[in-house]
Order: structure tokens, then C-alpha cells, then sequence
């Protein structure tokens, strides 16, 4: 399927069959296996699981700061940010592909034709409906364009474009697809177009330096402010995050702060850089109720203001309904169910979703017991043939050990909601669900683990 | 508190250690084995002289009744506290123990120097490279080094580099002599350096030349315990979460290893290199032995096992107050390095 580059509600980052795994002597564990999912501009997407699900690796893979013995995989990580794309651009130019000057150096019909008859069909290119179709009609109808060309990889097969390239700019849109680039690019990046809010707030600023080096730092590295200039803008950011007495307290060391602090601090140097997208690692899991609280919504009125994306990642459901648009719902670093917050919490239906929101205290005051799940994540170290949470599922049958669930559609409005279980879609009888899962590419398990025969 | 009443403040403390330090170190000279009148007269048995002898070091008054244990401590003290350090017993006898020590200080303070100096720049640049580059094949050689100069004892590894060195020109074939490499130097390139004019550029040269192989052994250990600590201070920094918001903010490697590691990183090592440098000044006697330099650990060696009893207590002396100094000295870097430290 093609996605149109060009498109006003394009989403700010787009990750697609994002796969990071690390290697040690023992195994390869898959800590994220085949995730996707959207940000759209303004919005806030909750990314919620238990420990050891893979949230922080899918934090740290769009940062590019997975460490060794980690790896990103397979999959793309595309940022759609204009003067992003432009800076970077302007940085690396040998490795942007310009989208128009493409359409002018080559005949678009042309290039369809070698495709199609090298190792390509027109349905590969164009979906199913195409399926056959010439390189003109392809053309003709729309249905090829140069970005779709370029987007897909193909224009780096025909050889147009540099294999390396990592940004591709089409008049004043584009993207950067951050899987691809070199790590001089990535430090571009961070901060000013993706910045992050560790976990620890207390261990998140360096002892030794003023909470003011600190910012300022962030302030000349990405707006080049130093001196006088940067000391007052450094004052404007601690203002703004709520820090009273800023100017006295821009020359304190970080132990003279207190944990909340420290935290809006933590945010305030990240504001300094200007980030798009602001992806936040269990900011509040450090600190108390009441400046968890006070956080949340500093960071509400901050979006408000900036319009800034946000990617929160918690295993709270508390914070999550405070803050998030959107829910994505991990497991053993699957994307096991997404639905916009406020459908989620009303009707989950993946039934790992069901167990974390059952596990809310407050949601069941007045039972006997807390209902958990029972269990533990388990350690994705091999290719699903099967539903990883099958073993502590409630609802658990024969099949969900033998097909690997795809997320399908559940959604019953206009929500885009979907989950990645057997049980669904519901209007289906069970064999028709599992056969349906099957088809759109569950992974099977043969009878026998070690009989395995492709041919089935 | 300000940094200069915190000063004030360990000053006044250390007057009481310094007390307390030289009083044991009474106790233990006049509790040893060592008669000192008998060290001083040595084989002649004349009574009389021996009378004479007791009452010149103050251990019997003019009618010969001994004077009490007390007053000898007092009058040490006090002689100590005016740095009034008397005149060596054994050693040197009638020579006053201020010259003794004058003449021997430099040579001891320009070898304790040196080592002090290979083991920082050798052992931490080592050290925080390996840290940087964790289990590469240049970290398993820099930390296995660090560890064999940590255990080739001193003695050993002084005579290895010292027969190595003058025998340099018939192991090499002629290609390599020690002797005169750069500058010529006499007895071989491996005896006491001579430290007069310094300022000429060549005397200088010959000076440093001659007291880095004694140097070099004499900071082998304090070289290979600076790396290792280097490399697990920079190793425990660098998976620190600052370092990691550090480079979430963007920065440039070189600005995250400079600013936000090496700092941090010097932290542990400061008390490390401060105790060694102690070490290094007071525990020389054998390497002072092996390269022939007589310096101050030799001097206190003699003084010690011949029953020189001032010059022992006067050496004992200078030795604590260097310890003390380098304790505040310590304290003094804490305060600049990490401003986590208080002043109370």
C-alpha cells in the first residue's frame, strides 16, 4: 500500500514494523518485535505495559539511543517536520533525496517499467486493485507517484537515490527516516526535533553543574543564545515551568532542588531545545501523587501553548487517563491493542488490557481482593508462532497457541480501535476469527516445533 | 560557612591529630628496644662516658638522678612545636637534624614528585580510556597492564629496570644506550640525580632523565590502581542517567566526555591520588636503596633501627604534617570538584 507523502493530517512520527533486538551470549531477545503506530501533531500517545514490555527500547529506538548490545532491526521511524527536514537537508545534503528534482531528472513511466519487469508486480506497487496494470495506467490513475517511489525504497533499488539517504524532502514537506541515519545526523535530531524526559529525575541532571550551565548548554547548542541572552531566556524557561525565585535558583546545583523540581527543570531543559516531539519516560513514577500531579498538568499547559506532540510512557493507568489521547497497550514488545483513551478505559477488549485496568485500585473499590494478572512478561526471545500472552490469559483456547494474533479492527464508532487477539473480530465465529488471523499473516505453529514444514 | 572559615576550621581540627600523633610517636621511640646511650657510645664501656652521653640527651640531670619520662615528653613537644629539631644522636653525631633533613628533603621530594606525576598522566588518560572503550581489545590490554604494574613489587621490578637500563647498549646491540640517550648522564644513567642549577635547561634535562626509571617503579602501583579506579569511575559515569539526558539533548560526544564524564569521574580518584602521594613521599626506602638516591626514607630507615632518637621524632614529625596537609589539600579538591560537598 502507498501513502500519500503530501497530506495536511500526516501524522508527526510514524513508526512502522519497528523491531529492535539485543544480542547476548544466550539469546537474541526481541524486546521490540514488529511495533506501528502514529503521533499526530498536538496529541499526547500513552504507551502502557508492564516492566520489561518494551516501552522505554521503543522510546530509546525512535531517540537513536539504543546502546550495544541493542540493534534496531527492521522497520522505519519517519519524523514529518518541516524545519527539521529543512535543517537536515541543508546538513547532509548527499543524503536527501529531493522528491521534486527526482520528478524532473526522471520519466516516472519509465521507472515503473523497469520495475515491473524486474522482480515487481503492479499490485505490489499499487494494491490489490491494480493487480496486472501497465506502468502507464499505474502512472495515469495516480496510483505510482515519485514519493511513493522514494518511500518505499524502490528509487534507492533503481538506483536514483543514494542507499544511505535518510531524508526526503518534497517541496516544503518530507520526512526523516531516523532507522537510516548516521549518528552525527541523530545528534541533530535529539533535542531540537525529538526530545526526551528520563525515569529518574533526581539522577537526570549532572551534579557537578549549575541546573543554569545546564540549561543554558541545551540553549547555545540549539539556538546558538550564549552570555547575557541565554541566562535570560534559561530564567524564562524555569518561569514557565513553574519554578519560583528562577533567577536566584538558575545558579543552584541540582541536590539544593527538591524531586519535583528537578523534574520541571529536566523539563525545561528539554523545552530550551525546541522539540516537536517530546517523548516523556515515566516522568512522575519517581515522585509523589501530589507533584505527579502538578507535572501532568505543567505538561498539558506546555502542549497547549507549544502544540507539541507527546509520546508518554507509563505503567500507570491513573496517569494515563489524566493525560493521554491515545492508548497504545504493549506486551512483550507487541502492540497488543490501540484505541483512543477515553474508548479504551470504557470497552478494552483485548483481554490483557481488561487484566491491567481490573488492576486499577480504584476502579474496584469494595472487592474482597485487587484482581491481577498472574504471571510474569515473558522474555520475547524468539518469533511468535503463537499469542505471547496466552499463558496468563483468562480467556485463553487451543488456537492461541498455534496462531500468532494480528491486530484487527474492533473499533464500534468512529474510533480507530484495534487489538491484536484471536477473540476478534468479534462478528466472527472462533475458526473464521483464527482463519482470518491467519491469513493476514498471523505466524503458525506447526503440530510439532521441531517438524517444521513451510509447505503447510 | 565560607570557604575560608572551613579552612580555618580543619586547621584549628588538626592541631589536636597532630598532638595526639606525636605523642604516640614519643611512646613508641622511647618504648623500643634501643638504649640510646648505647647506640651512641657503641663498644666502649666506660661509665663515665656513658654518664656524660645520658646527660647530654637530656635522659639524667647534672647530679645524675634521671629526669622524669614526663618532662622529657614535655621538652619533646615543645622542641617539635618550635621546630627547634636538635641534632642527630648516631647518624651524623653534633650535625643539626634541620641540615640533615635539607640536604636530603630534595632529592626525596623531586623523586615522590615524578612518580606522583607518571602515575597521573600515565594511569588515569589509561584508565579513562579503557573506561570509554569497555571491552575492546585496547581496554583488556591497558587493564591487564594495570594490573601487572599493580603487583610487580618494588623491589624486584626496580632491580629488573635498573640492570635493564645500564646493560641497555649490549642488549640492544649498541642501538639503544640509556646512558646517553638525550643527554649524557654518568654512573650508567641510573644513580641519585644531581639537583643543583636547575634552571639550566640541561641540568634540568639530566635531573628528570635520572629519576624517572626510580619514579617509574616507585608509581608503578599507584599507576595501576589510578587506572583501574579511572576505568570504573568512567564506566559507572557513563551508564549514569545525566550522561544519557546529556546525549538525549543532543550534545556532541566530545562535549559529553569532556564536561560531563572526566568530572564526575575525578571524583573517587581524588582521595586515591592523595593517599598515594603520602606513600610515595614516605615509603621510598627501597627504591631510594636500589637507585642509589639518598633521600629521606633512607635517612628515617638509619635513624629508625640506630636509636637516633631526634631524628627519628623530627622525620616522624615532618612526615605527619605532610599527611595532614595533604588531608586538607584533599578536602580543598572535594569542594572544587563536587559541590555536593559542604562546608559543614
Amino acid at each position: 500500500m502507498s501513502i500519500q507523502l503530501t497530506r495536511e493530517e500526516d501524522p508527526i512520527l510514524t513508526v512502522e514494523n519497528l523491531q529492535t533486538s539485543f544480542f547476548t551470549d544466550k539469546e537474541t531477545i526481541r524486546a521490540v518485535d514488529d511495533i506501528s503506530y502514529t503521533i499526530q501533531r498536538g496529541e499526547t500517545v500513552g504507551i502502557v505495559g508492564e516492566s520489561g514490555s518494551g516501552k522505554s527500547v521503543t522510546a530509546r529506538s525512535i531517540m537513536g539511543l539504543v546502546d550495544s548490545p541493542g540493534r534496531v532491526m527492521g522497520g522505519s521511524i519517519r519524523f514529518r517536520e518541516p524545519t527539521t527536514v529543512d535543517r537536515l537537508a541543508r546538513l547532509f545534503p548527499k543524503r536527501t533525496a529531493e522528491v521534486d528534482e527526482l520528478r524532473e531528472e526522471h520519466d516516472l513511466v519509465e521507472l515503473v517499467e523497469r520495475l515491473l519487469n524486474g522482480r515487481h508486480t503492479a499490485s505490489e506497487l499499487a494494491g490489490e486493485e491494480y493487480a496486472g496494470a501497465d506502468a502507464e495506467t499505474l502512472v495515469r490513475d495516480g496510483a505510482v507517484d515519485m514519493a511513493d517511489l522514494v518511500e518505499d525504497g524502490y528509487a534507492a533499488e533503481l538506483g536514483i537515490v543514494n542507499e544511505r539517504t535518510f531524508v526526503v524532502r518534497d517541496g516544503s514537506e518530507g520526512y526523516v527516516e531516523v532507522t537510516n541515519a548516521p549518528t552525527e545526523g541523530l545528534r541533530k535530531l535529539r533535542g531540537r526535533g525529538i526530545a526526551m524526559i528520563f525515569q529518574d529525575p533526581l539522577t537526570s541532571l549532572n551534579p557537578v553543574y549549575t541546573i543554569g550551565n545546564q540549561i543554558k548548554e541545551a540553549l547555545r547548542l540549539h539556538r546558538g543564545l550564549t552570555g547575557k541572552r541565554a541566562t535570560e531566556e534559561a530564567v524564562r524557561l524555569l518561569e514557565a515551568v513553574s519554578i519560583p525565585d528562577a533567577r536566584r535558583r538558575i545558579d543552584e546545583y541540582p541536590h539544593q532542588f527538591s524531586g519535583g523540581m528537578r523534574q520541571r527543570a529536566v523539563i525545561a531543559m528539554a523545552l530550551a531545545c525546541e522539540p516537536e516531539l517530546l517523548i516523556c519516560d515515566e516522568p512522575t513514577t519517581a515522585l509523589d501523587v501530589t507533584i505527579q500531579a502538578q507535572i501532568l498538568e505543567l505538561l498539558e499547559e506546555i502542549q497547549e501553548e507549544r502544540n507539541l506532540s507527546i509520546m508518554f510512557i507509563t505503567h500507570d493507568m491513573g496517569v494515563m487517563a489524566e493525560i493521554a489521547d491515545r492508548i497504545n497497550v504493549m506486551y512483550a514488545g507487541e502492540l497488543v491493542e490501540s484505541a483512543p483513551a477515553r474508548v479504551l478505559f470504557d470497552d478494552p477488549k483485548h483481554p490483557y488490557t481488561q487484566g491491567l485496568l481490573e488492576s486499577i485500585p480504584s476502579r474496584n473499590v469494595g472487592g474482597e481482593r485487587l484482581r491481577t494478572i498472574e504471571g510474569d512478561v515473558p522474555t520475547p526471545n524468539e518469533k511468535p508462532t503463537y499469542c505471547r500472552f496466552a499463558p496468563r490469559c483468562p480467556e485463553a483456547f487451543d488456537a492461541c497457541d498455534a496462531v500468532h494474533p494480528v491486530n484487527v479492527d474492533v473499533s464500534t464508532g468512529d474510533a480507530n480501535h484495534t487489538a491484536a487477539c484471536l477473540l476478534y473480530p468479534e462478528d466472527m465465529a472462533r475458526e473464521d476469527a483464527v482463519a482470518y488471523h491467519q491469513s493476514r499473516g498471523g505466524e503458525t505453529a506447526q503440530a510439532a516445533p521441531d517438524e517444521v514444514n513451510d509447505d503447510e | 560557612m565560607s570557604r575560608w572559615s572551613y579552612f580555618a576550621r580543619r586547621l584549628v581540627l588538626a592541631v589536636p591529630v597532630l598532638l595526639f600523633s606525636m605523642s604516640i610517636a614519643f611512646v613508641i621511640l622511647r618504648m623500643g628496644p634501643i638504649d640510646p646511650v648505647s647506640a651512641i657510645v657503641g663498644t666502649q664501656n666506660d661509665p663515665a662516658y656513658r654518664q656524660a652521653v645520658a646527660r647530654s640527651i637530656g635522659l639524667i640531670d647534672a647530679q645524675g638522678n634521671p629526669i622524669p619520662l614526663w618532662e622529657q615528653y614535655f621538652a619533646f613537644m615543645r622542641d617539635l612545636l618550635t621546630f627547634d629539631l636538635g641534632r642527630s644522636w648516631v647518624i651524623s653525631r653534633g650535625t643539626s637534624v634541620s641540615e640533615l633533613i635539607a640536604s636530603r628533603a630534595p632529592r626525596t621530594i623531586w623523586l615522590g614528585f615524578w612518580s606522583v606525576l607518571v602515575a597521573l598522566l600515565v594511569g588515569i588518560p589509561l584508565g579513562f580510556y579503557a573506561g570509554l572503550n569497555p571491552n575492546t581489545f585496547s581496554d583488556y590490554t591497558a587493564s591487564f597492564g594495570g594490573i601487572i604494574w599493580r603487583a610487580m613489587p618494588n623491589f624486584w621490578l626496580g632491580i629488573i629496570i635498573s640492570s635493564l637500563l645500564v646493560a641497555s647498549a649490549q642488549l640492544t646491540g649498541g642501538a639503544f644506550n640509556w646512558a646517553d640517550w638525550i643527554v649524557e648522564t654518568s654512573g650508567g644513567g641510573v644513580t641519585a640525580p644531581p639537583l643543583t642549577d636547575l634552571t639550566d635547561p640541561e641540568n634540568l634535562a639530566i635531573a628528570i632523565k635520572q629519576i624517572l626509571p626510580a619514579a617509574l617503579v616507585l608509581g608503578s602501583s599507584s599507576m595501576g590502581n589510578e587506572m583501574r579506579i579511572g576505568r570504573t569511575a568512567v564506566l559507572e559515569t557513563v551508564n549514569s542517567n545525566y550522561v544519557e539526558t546529556a546525549r538525549a539533548k543532543g550534545l556532541p560526544e566530545r562535549v559529553i566526555v569532556w564536561k560531563h564524564i572526566f568530572r564526575n569521574a575525578l571524583i573517587p580518584l581524588v582521595p586515591v591520588i592523595t593517599a598515594e602521594a603520602f606513600l610515595l613521599i614516605g615509603g621510598s626506602v627501597v627504591v631510594e636503596a636500589i637507585f642509589a638516591i639518598n633521600g629521606l626514607g633512607k635517612l628515617f630507615f638509619d635513624a629508625a633501627i640506630q636509636g637516633d632518637l631526634p631524628l627519628a621524632g623530627s622525620l616522624l614529625y615532618i612526615f605527619v604534617l605532610i599527611t595532614l596537609s595533604i588531608n586538607i589539600l584533599q578536602d580543598f579538591l572535594y569542594t572544587i570538584i563536587d559541590p555536593r560537598i559542604g562546608y559543614d
